[in-house]
C-alpha cells in the first residue's frame, strides 16, 4: 500500500478545492454539542476528531427515501429506472462504519447485483480515518477484522498526533482523488509511526466473546428468557436499525402525482424491529411479537449474517445503545444477558 | 364521473377543514378529481348522497349521533379526518375527569344547566358509526389527506403508516429530544406527519394517536435512563388524552 503524508493545514486546503468543484463532498460535521454527517459547504466546518456520529454515512450510498423508477399510470412502457447522477466523496469514516460499507457491498451484489446500490457506489470516494478519540460505546475491533475496512475504502487517515496525516491509499480511485493534493511520499518513520498510531485510541467495549464465537454462541437460544424480558419493553420504534451502519431493509413505495400522469417509485428505510415489518399476502404477520423481532435483530447482528456473507452485521459503533430510548438494543448488553442467564436456563 | 365528496364538522376547532381549504396550488388539481358538493368552510349548497364524506370533530351530544348516522347512511365512504375525529383529540382531555357534570361546572359555571350546553364524555366518530379510513393529526397533514383522496380515486387502499413517529424522525437525521432533555411521545405514536415537532426541536405530543400496539409499559424504562418523573410522562400524555399506564 502506498502511504502518503500531509500536514492538516495542507488536507483542509484540499478539501477547500474539492467542495467549490462539482463533486457533493460529505464530512463531519459538529452539531448540538454532538457529531453529523453533512454535505461540506466550507472545508473550515469538518471534523476528523470526532467520537462517533449520530448516524452513520450508509444514507450517502442508501439514502432514507430514494427514488427508483418513473412511470405514467396504465403505460407499461413508461416504467423507466431512476438511478444517481452526482459523483460524490465522503470524507472522515471510522474503520467500522467502513466494514459496514463493504458488507452492504456484498448483500447488495450477491445472487442479484442491485443496479441502484451499486450505481450510487460506484461514483462514490470513501475516505476512511482512524478514530482520534474513544467512542462512549465502541467496541469495534471486537466485531470487525483489522483488514475489512481495506475493502471498501479508496484511502484512509491516520491522525499522526503532530500536525499532520499519513494517507494509505487504497485503490487507484483513492490515488486519482488525493494526486490533486498537496502530498507528498511517507518517510520510513512516519511509515511505522503510523502503523502504531491506528491503534492509538482504544475501544470502550470488549464484547466478552470473540467473533467467530458468536454464530455458535447463538445457535439454540432462540427460546431463552432474554428475548421475553427485553421485548416486553421495546417500542418497536425502529430506531435501533435506522442508525445502524449496517441495516439494509427496504420497502417499496408508490407516490402518484395529483394529475394521475406520472408516479414515483421509492425504495424506503424499513426495520425487522417495527411490527408491521413481516407482514405478506393477506395481512398475514409472521413475526408480530416484538421479542421475537429483536432476537431477529440480534442473530442477523452477530450470526446470520457473519455464516452467510462472512462480515459482522454488527461493526461495534454504540449508536444502537444511544438510540434506543428504553436501552434495551445494545448487543453486549443482550450478550451479557445470554452469558449470565445461561447458568440458570441450561 | 367524479365522486361526489362533501366535508362535515362536529366538535373542533375547524382546523382541519382549513388545511383543506389551504391546499394552495394542489386545490385545483383536488377539484380536477373530485366534486366537492358540501363543504361549510368554502361553498354553500348540499346533496342527498356522497360517494365519500370526511368527517371533521367529535361526537359529545346526542343529537351529533342522529346527524352523524344519517350522514352515514348517505354515505358510499365515510372518512374520519384530524385528531378530534379520528381518536377524540383534546376533546377527550374532559373524559379524563371522570366525572361530566365536574367538567361542565368547570367550564359553563353557573350556565352548566342550560339545555344547549348539554354534552356527554368525548366520542370519536368510529365509536359511533363505521368508519372506512382515518386521516390522523391535530390538524392533519396535507400531503397525507392528499394521499388518501388519490388512493380513494384510484381505487387503492390508502398506506397509513402503522409503525411510530421515531422512524420518520431517523430518517430525517434529527437528534432525538430525550438526548435533549425532552420527554417525546414519537415511539407510542403513529407516524405520517414526518416528524414534524421533534423537526423542530418540539416534542411529539401523540396528536395523531398511537399505533396499533402501543408499549406504554417500556415507558418504565424511560424514566430511569433519562430520570425523569412519572408525572414528566404523564403530562405529555394529557394533551391527546393517552393511556401512560406509567403510575400504575
Ligand atoms: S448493532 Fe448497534 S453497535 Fe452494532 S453496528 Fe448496529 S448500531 Fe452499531
Ligand atoms: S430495541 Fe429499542 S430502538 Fe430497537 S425497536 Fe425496540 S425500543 Fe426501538
Ligand atoms: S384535529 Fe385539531 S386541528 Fe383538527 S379540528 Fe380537531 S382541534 Fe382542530
Ligand atoms: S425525538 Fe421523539 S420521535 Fe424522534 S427518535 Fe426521539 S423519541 Fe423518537
Ligand atoms: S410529531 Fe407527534 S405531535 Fe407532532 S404532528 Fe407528529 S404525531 Fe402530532
Amino acid at each position: 500500500m502506498e502511504l502518503l503524508q500531509i500536514s492538516k493545514k495542507e488536507l483542509l486546503e484540499f478539501v477547500g478545492t474539492l467542495v467549490s468543484g462539482p463533486l457533493d463532498v460529505f464530512g463531519v460535521v459538529a452539531h448540538d454539542g454532538r457529531f453529523a454527517y453533512d454535505k461540506l459547504d466550507s472545508a473550515a466546518n469538518l471534523r476528523l476528531d470526532f467520537d462517533e456520529t449520530l448516524y452513520s454515512p450508509k444514507q450517502y450510498l442508501f439514502p432514507p427515501k430514494d427514488p427508483v423508477l418513473s412511470y405514467t399510470p396504465g403505460d407499461a412502457a413508461s416504467c423507466a429506472p431512476v438511478y444517481a447522477e452526482k459523483d460524490q466523496a465522503i470524507i472522515g469514516v471510522h474503520p467500522g462504519d467502513m466494514a459496514a460499507i463493504a458488507m452492504l457491498d456484498k448483500a447488495f451484489t450477491e445472487n442479484k447485483i442491485d443496479a441502484h446500490y451499486c450505481t450510487r457506489r460506484e461514483k462514490t470516494t470513501l475516505v476512511g480515518i482512524y478514530p482520534t478519540k474513544p467512542g462512549k460505546y465502541r467496541f469495534t475491533s471486537s466485531m470487525i477484522k483489522p483488514e475489512e475496512p481495506y475493502l471498501a475504502a479508496d484511502a484512509f487517515l491516520i491522525d499522526m498526533g503532530d500536525d499532520s496525516y499519513t494517507i494509505e491509499i487504497v485503490t487507484d480511485r483513492g490515488k486519482e482523488f488525493f494526486s490533486a493534493s498537496a502530498a507528498k511520499p511517507a518517510t520510513a518513520d512516519g511509515k511505522a509511526k503510523a502503523e502504531k498510531m491506528k491503534t492509538a485510541v482504544k475501544d470502550t467495549v470488549t464484547l466478552k466473546i470473540k467473533r467467530e464465537d458468536l454464530p455458535p454462541f447463538l445457535d439454540g437460544k432462540e427460546r431463552h428468557p432474554v428475548w421475553e424480558t427485553r421485548g416486553a419493553k421495546c417500542f418497536s420504534c425502529g430506531s435501533c436499525v435506522t442508525v445502524c451502519p449496517t441495516c439494509y431493509c427496504f420497502d417499496m413505495l408508490d407516490e402518484l402525482d395529483l394529475s394521475f400522469d406520472y408516479g414515483l417509485r421509492f425504495r424506503t428505510w424499513d426495520a425487522c424491529v417495527l411490527e408491521p415489518f413481516a407482514v405478506c399476502a393477506g395481512g398475514h404477520n409472521f413475526r408480530t411479537k416484538a421479542a421475537d423481532r429483536i432476537r431477529h435483530r440480534l442473530y442477523r447482528k452477530q450470526k446470520y449474517l457473519l455464516e452467510k456473507l462472512g462480515l459482522a452485521g454488527c461493526v461495534g459503533c454504540g449508536r444502537c445503545k444511544t438510540a434506543c430510548v428504553p436501552d434495551i438494543a445494545f448487543p453486549p448488553d443482550i450478550d451479557d444477558d445470554l452469558l449470565r442467564k445461561e447458568a440458570h436456563h441450561v | 364521473m367524479k365522486p361526489k365528496v362533501a366535508f362535515f364538522d362536529f366538535a373542533c376547532c375547524e382546523g382541519c377543514q382549513l388545511q383543506v381549504a389551504n391546499l394552495e396550488e394542489d386545490i385545483l388539481g383536488l377539484v380536477n378529481l373530485v366534486d366537492v358538493v358540501e363543504f361549510r368552510e368554502v361553498l354553500t349548497g348540499s346533496a342527498p348522497e356522497y360517494d365519500v364524506s370526511f368527517i371533521e370533530g367529535s361526537i359529545t351530544r346526542p343529537e351529533d349521533e342522529a346527524r352523524l348516522r344519517d350522514i352515514r347512511s348517505r354515505s358510499k365512504v365515510l372518512v374520519s379526518y384530524g385528531a378530534c375525529a379520528a381518536t377524540g383529540g383534546v376533546n377527550k382531555i374532559k373524559n379524563l375527569w371522570g366525572n361530566i357534570d365536574k367538567v361542565k361546572k368547570e367550564v359553563y359555571d353557573k350556565d352548566a344547566a342550560m339545555p344547549h350546553l348539554e354534552t356527554y364524555p368525548t366520542k370519536a366518530v368510529h365509536e359511533v358509526v363505521k368508519v372506512d379510513y382515518f386521516v390522523h393529526g391535530c390538524p392533519i397533514t396535507r400531503s397525507e389527506f392528499l394521499k388518501v383522496v388519490k388512493a380513494l380515486v384510484f381505487g387503492t387502499t390508502p398506506d397509513i403508516p402503522q409503525y411510530p413517529v421515531c422512524v420518520e424522525c431517523k430518517m430525517l437525521g434529527n437528534e432525538c429530544m430525550y438526548d435533549k432533555g425532552g420527554v417525546c411521545l414519537g415511539p407510542v405514536t403513529r407516524a405520517g406527519c414526518n416528524a414534524i415537532c421533534p423537526s423542530n426541536n418540539v416534542s411529539c405530543e401523540g396528536c395523531r394517536g398511537a399505533v396499533p400496539n402501543p408499549n406504554n409499559n417500556a415507558m418504565h424504562e424511560v424514566l430511569a435512563k433519562y430520570k425523569l418523573s412519572v408525572d414528566d410522562i404523564k403530562r405529555q400524555f394529557t394533551m391527546y388524552a393517552l393511556d401512560p399506564e406509567v403510575g400504575k
